[in-house]
C-alpha cells in the first residue's frame, strides 16, 4: 500500500494526523484525517448509519461513493494530502480501489457571532462577522435577500492555502471595475496571501501607499450597503472583517449606519467628521505656523497669551510639537497593544505626563496640550481604523511643511495631500469619487 | 516596486527632502516669544531727529506690565535698529495698533513716514493714526499706568466691537495714504492726550489735507463726520436742553451738478434716532424740529471749516469725478471746492414716541 506508506511516514512527522482502521459493514478501511480539525466519534457514528442504509439496499460499499463523497485515486497524493489539509476525511479502502474524501463532522473552531469588537453601533444591527466564511456568508446573504447576489470562491495560495470569497450585486456592480479585479485574483491566485498587506500587492496596489484601497467592516449592515452601492465585498477565510473594495474618500466621512438616524443629523455627523479630519491634519501645522512662522496672523490677545505660554520653553515650536505628538502617538499604540485590564494605567499615566507633569517642567507650552489633545481626538471621528491611521500620517507632512513655510507651507502642504488623493485609483475608479449605483452612471 | 526601482526613488526623494530643508531659510524664523509686539508706537521731533517711543506688552500671563521704551535717530527704521540692539527680543511691529504722532509733525506732513510704513510693509496698513498735541512721554507713562491687560486694551479704544464711539474719527494708515494719493478725499485723525482717570482722552479730530494737518474739528463735529461716512449709530445728540437722542441709523443721498463750473451738491441725511432722555414734555415734532435745525447749521459750519481749509474729509469730491474732466481733478481741492455750493438738509425719524406720550 504505498498511499498508506506515505501517510504512515507523514504521521511521523505530524501527531496531528490520524490512520484509524475500521470496519465499515464488512469492509476493512482505513480513515485518514487531521485530529484537530475532525470530530472522529461522530464522523464514524454518520459513516456507519450511512453505510447500515446503503447494505440494506444491497449495493456494494463503493456506492457510497456516489452519495457522500467524491473519488480520488490512490496514487494522486498530492490531492489526498491538499484534502487532508482542508480538513477532510479520506477513506482508503483496503483493496486497491480509490479512495473516496468526504466531508466529516468537524470541530467547531470558530466562536460564535458576537457583537463587533473595533466598530460600535449605536442604532442598527449589532451581530458583526466571525473567522468563519461561511458563517460570514451566510450572514451577508440573510441581510440581503436578493437573487442577485453573486458568489465567487477562490482558493489562494500554493503552500499557505486559505479560500478567498467575491460578493457582488449582479447589475449594480460596476462591470469594468468587477472584471479587472477578477482577473488580478485569478492571476495571482497562487501567491500566499497571510495579511492584508500582501493582498493589497496581490491586488496589484503599490505597498507605500498612504491610503487604504480596501475599507474593512465587521458590520454585515455596512457589507451589505456596500453591495448595493455596487461595490465589491471580499471575505477571506479566517478573517473576521468582509473586505470592501474599492475605497473611496467618501467612506471615511460617511457610513452607512448614520443612514438609520434622522436626515439632519446623519448631515451634522458627517460634517462633524469633516471637521474633525481637518483639525487632525492641520492643527499642529497651524500651530507651529503660527507661533514661529506668522504671529501676525493671530489676534494680538492670542499672540501675547500664546507667546506668555512659551515663556521659558526651551524648544522651538516644531521640536515641542514633534516631541508630544510622538508622545501621543506612543500612548495610542500601547493603548492598543495593553490588555484591557491594564488599560486604565496607561490613561492616567499618560493624562498626568500630559495634563500637568510636562507644563510644569515647562517643556512644552500648555496651549500646544490643547491643540494636541484636540488633534488626538478629532483624529478617531473617522470612521474606521484604517482611515484614521492614514490622516494621522499625513499631519506630519502638513507639520513640516507649515514650520519651513509658514501658513503657506501649510496651504503647500494641503495642495501635496489633495494631489496624492487624486492621484490614487484602484482599477479605474478614482479615490475622490462619489460611489454611484448603475442607473446615474454616466457613461 | 523592486529594490532596483526604488533607490532611484528613494534618492529622488532624499535630493527633495534634503534642498528644502538646507535652502528654506528656516532657521530665521523667531518663534513668539522671542518676539516684542509693540502695541503702540510714538512718533515725536526733537531738533532734527525722530524720537521714538514703543509700548510693548510684557507677556509674563500672571503679571501686568508693559515696557515703554524710547530712542532718538535720524529715521525711524534707525531708531528701531537701535531698540532692537538693546532689547533682549526682536522687534516686530507687524502688531503694532496705534501711530501716535506729535502735532508738529502732523503740521509739516505725515506724508515721509507713512508711506515708508506702506511700502515696507513692516507694519500693518490697519493701524490706527492718532496725532497728540501734548508731549510723548508722559503720554506713554500715562499709558503704561492706567492700561490694563499689559496695554493691549489700548487698542480696544479704537476698536468698533469695544470701546470706539462715534465721537471718535477711526483712521488707519491705509486711509491717510489714499489721502495723500487722492485729489478728492481726506480725512480726519484722532486727537489724544493722556486721560486723567482713563489712559486717553480725545479732543475732536485733526484734519489732514495730503497728509498735512491743516485744522481742527470737535468731537461733536467727528460724530457728525461719522454720521456722514455711516458709522454715526450709537451717537448722542443734545437737542436744545430739551432731550437727548439716540441715532439708530443713518441714510444719506446725494444729488450733484456742475452749474457753470460750480459744483452744486445737494444731500439728504436720514436719521433714525429714539429719545433716551427728556425735559418737561416737549412734543415729538418739536424734538423733530429742532433736532433737523440744529444738526443742519452744524452741519454746515462743520463744512465751512474744512472747506475753509482746503481740506475735504467728508469726500464730497468723490460725487464730482464723473462731472469733472480727468485732468481738473487734480484742481479739486484749490478751486472746485472752495466754491461748492452745499445744500444740506436733515430728516430725523423719531422711533420711540411711546415715552413722550406718557408724559402728555
Amino acid at each position: 500500500m504505498e498511499l498508506l506508506e506515505h501517510l504512515r511516514n507523514r504521521q511521523r512527522q505530524d501527531a496531528d494526523l490520524f490512520i484509524h482502521r475500521i470496519f465499515l459493514d464488512r469492509y476493512p478501511v482505513t480513515l485518514v484525517g487531521a485530529t484537530s480539525l475532525i470530530d472522529l466519534p461522530q464522523t464514524v457514528k454518520l459513516l456507519q448509519t450511512q453505510v447500515r442504509h446503503v447494505v440494506a439496499s444491497e449495493s456494494p460499499l463503493l456506492a457510497i461513493s456516489g452519495g457522500i463523497g467524491e473519488r480520488i485515486g490512490q496514487e494522486e497524493l498530492v490531492k489526498v494530502f491538499e484534502a487532508i489539509t482542508e480538513g477532510k476525511l479520506i477513506i482508503i479502502p483496503d483493496n486497491a480501489d480509490p479512495c473516496i474524501k468526504l466531508f466529516p463532522i468537524s470541530r467547531k473552531l470558530s466562536r460564535s457571532i458576537e457583537a463587533p469588537m473595533t466598530e460600535n453601533v449605536l442604532r442598527g444591527g449589532i451581530s458583526a462577522f466571525t473567522e468563519d466564511l461561511d458563517t460570514n456568508i451566510g450572514i451577508v446573504k440573510k441581510q440581503t435577500m436578493t437573487d442577485k447576489l453573486r458568489i465567487h470562491t477562490y482558493w489562494l495560495g500554493s503552500g499557505l492555502r486559505r479560500k478567498a470569497t467575491l460578493l457582488y450585486m449582479d447589475g449594480a456592480v460596476n462591470s469594468s471595475f468587477l472584471r479587472e479585479l477578477q482577473l488580478a485574483v485569478e492571476s495571482h491566485s497562487t501567491q500566499d496571501v497571510p495579511d492584508l498587506q500582501t493582498l493589497n500587492t496581490m491586488l496589484g496596489f503599490t505597498r507605500w501607499s498612504l491610503v487604504t484601497r480596501f475599507n474593512t467592516t465587521e458590520l454585515p449592515e455596512n457589507a451589505s450597503f456596500a453591495l448595493n452601492e455596487g461595490k465589491v465585498v471580499m471575505f477571506l477565510d479566517r478573517l473576521p472583517f468582509a473586505i470592501v473594495l474599492p475605497s473611496l474618500v467618501g467612506d471615511m466621512f460617511a457610513s452607512d449606519n448614520d443612514r438609520n438616524y434622522p436626515l439632519f443629523f446623519m448631515l451634522a455627523i458627517r460634517l462633524l467628521r469633516i471637521v474633525g479630519v481637518l483639525i487632525n491634519t492641520l492643527m499642529p501645522g497651524v500651530y507651529v505656523a503660527l507661533v514661529s512662522v506668522n504671529p501676525d496672523v493671530l489676534r494680538i490677545e492670542l499672540a501675547m497669551s500664546i507667546a506668555g505660554s512659551r515663556v521659558g520653553v526651551p524648544y522651538p515650536a516644531i521640536v515641542e510639537t514633534v516631541l508630544l505628538l510622538v508622545t501621543l502617538e506612543l500612548i495610542l499604540e500601547a493603548c492598543i497593544r495593553l490588555p484591557k485590564s491594564i488599560g486604565t494605567t496607561i490613561t492616567m499615566v499618560g493624562g498626568i505626563i500630559l495634563g500637568q507633569a510636562v507644563v510644569e517642567a515647562r517643556l512644552v507650552s500648555n496651549v500646544l496640550i490643547i491643540i494636541l489633545a484636540a488633534t488626538t481626538i478629532a483624529s478617531f471621528t473617522v470612521i474606521g481604523f484604517h482611515n484614521a491611521i492614514s490622516i494621522r500620517i499625513s499631519k506630519y507632512v502638513v507639520l513640516i511643511l507649515s514650520a519651513l513655510f509658514g501658513v503657506l507651507g501649510l496651504f503647500a502642504g494641503m495642495i501635496v495631500i489633495s494631489a496624492y488623493l487624486a492621484s490614487i485609483s484602484s482599477f479605474g475608479v478614482p479615490y475622490l469619487s462619489w460611489p454611484r449605483s448603475k442607473e446615474q452612471s454616466d457613461g | 516596486m523592486n529594490v532596483k526601482n526604488v533607490i532611484p526613488y528613494a534618492s529622488t526623494m532624499l535630493l527633495i527632502v534634503g534642498m528644502m530643508t538646507l535652502l528654506c531659510g528656516c532657521w530665521d524664523n523667531k518663534d513668539i516669544n522671542h518676539r516684542a509686539l509693540p502695541i503702540v508706537m510714538g512718533i515725536e521731533k526733537s531738533e532734527d531727529d525722530y524720537q521714538v517711543y514703543l509700548l510693548i506688552p510684557m507677556k509674563d500671563q500672571d503679571k501686568n506690565s508693559a515696557l515703554v521704551v524710547s530712542d532718538k535717530g535720524t529715521t525711524i527704521n534707525e531708531v528701531i535698529d537701535k531698540m532692537n540692539k538693546n532689547l533682549e527680543m526682536q522687534i516686530d511691529l507687524l502688531h503694532l495698533k496705534i501711530i501716535i504722532f506729535d502735532r508738529s509733525i502732523a503740521e509739516k506732513g505725515l506724508n515721509d513716514s507713512l508711506s515708508s510704513f506702506m511700502r515696507a510693509g513692516d507694519v500693518s496698513p490697519k493701524t490706527i493714526v492718532t496725532i497728540t498735541e501734548h508731549k510723548l512721554r508722559p503720554l506713554f507713562e500715562r499709558m503704561n499706568a492706567a492700561s490694563l491687560n499689559n496695554g493691549i486694551s489700548l487698542y480696544d479704544y479704537f476698536e468698533k466691537n469695544a470701546g470706539w464711539s462715534p465721537h471718535l474719527a477711526q483712521t488707519r494708515i491705509w486711509h491717510v495714504f489714499r489721502s495723500m494719493q487722492s485729489e478728492t478725499k481726506d480725512v480726519p485723525v484722532p486727537l489724544i492726550s493722556a486721560g486723567k482717570a482713563t489712559a486717553l482722552e480725545s479732543s475732536g479730530s485733526a484734519v489732514l489735507r495730503k497728509g498735512i494737518m491743516v485744522g481742527k474739528i470737535s468731537s461733536d463735529e467727528t460724530l457728525m463726520f461719522n454720521a456722514f461716512a455711516g458709522m454715526g449709530s450709537q451717537g448722542k445728540i443734545e437737542v436744545m436742553n430739551q432731550a437727548s437722542v439716540l441715532i439708530v441709523s443713518d441714510t444719506l443721498s446725494h444729488s450733484t451738478s456742475l452749474v457753470e463750473n460750480t459744483p452744486v451738491l445737494n444731500s439728504k441725511l436720514t436719521l433714525k434716532v429714539t429719545i433716551i432722555e427728556t425735559k418737561g414734555s416737549p412734543t415729538a415734532t418739536l424734538i423733530q424740529q429742532e433736532l433737523e435745525e440744529l444738526w443742519t447749521a452744524r452741519y454746515i459750519r462743520m463744512f465751512r471749516k474744512v472747506q475753509s481749509n482746503r481740506a475735504d474729509i467728508l469726500g464730497l469730491g468723490q460725487l464730482f469725478r464723473n462731472k469733472i474732466p480727468m485732468d481738473r481733478l487734480k484742481y479739486w481741492r484749490d478751486d472746485y471746492y472752495p466754491r461748492l455750493k452745499f445744500n444740506f438738509r436733515i430728516h430725523a425719524i423719531i422711533q420711540n414716541e411711546g415715552l413722550l406720550k406718557m408724559k402728555e
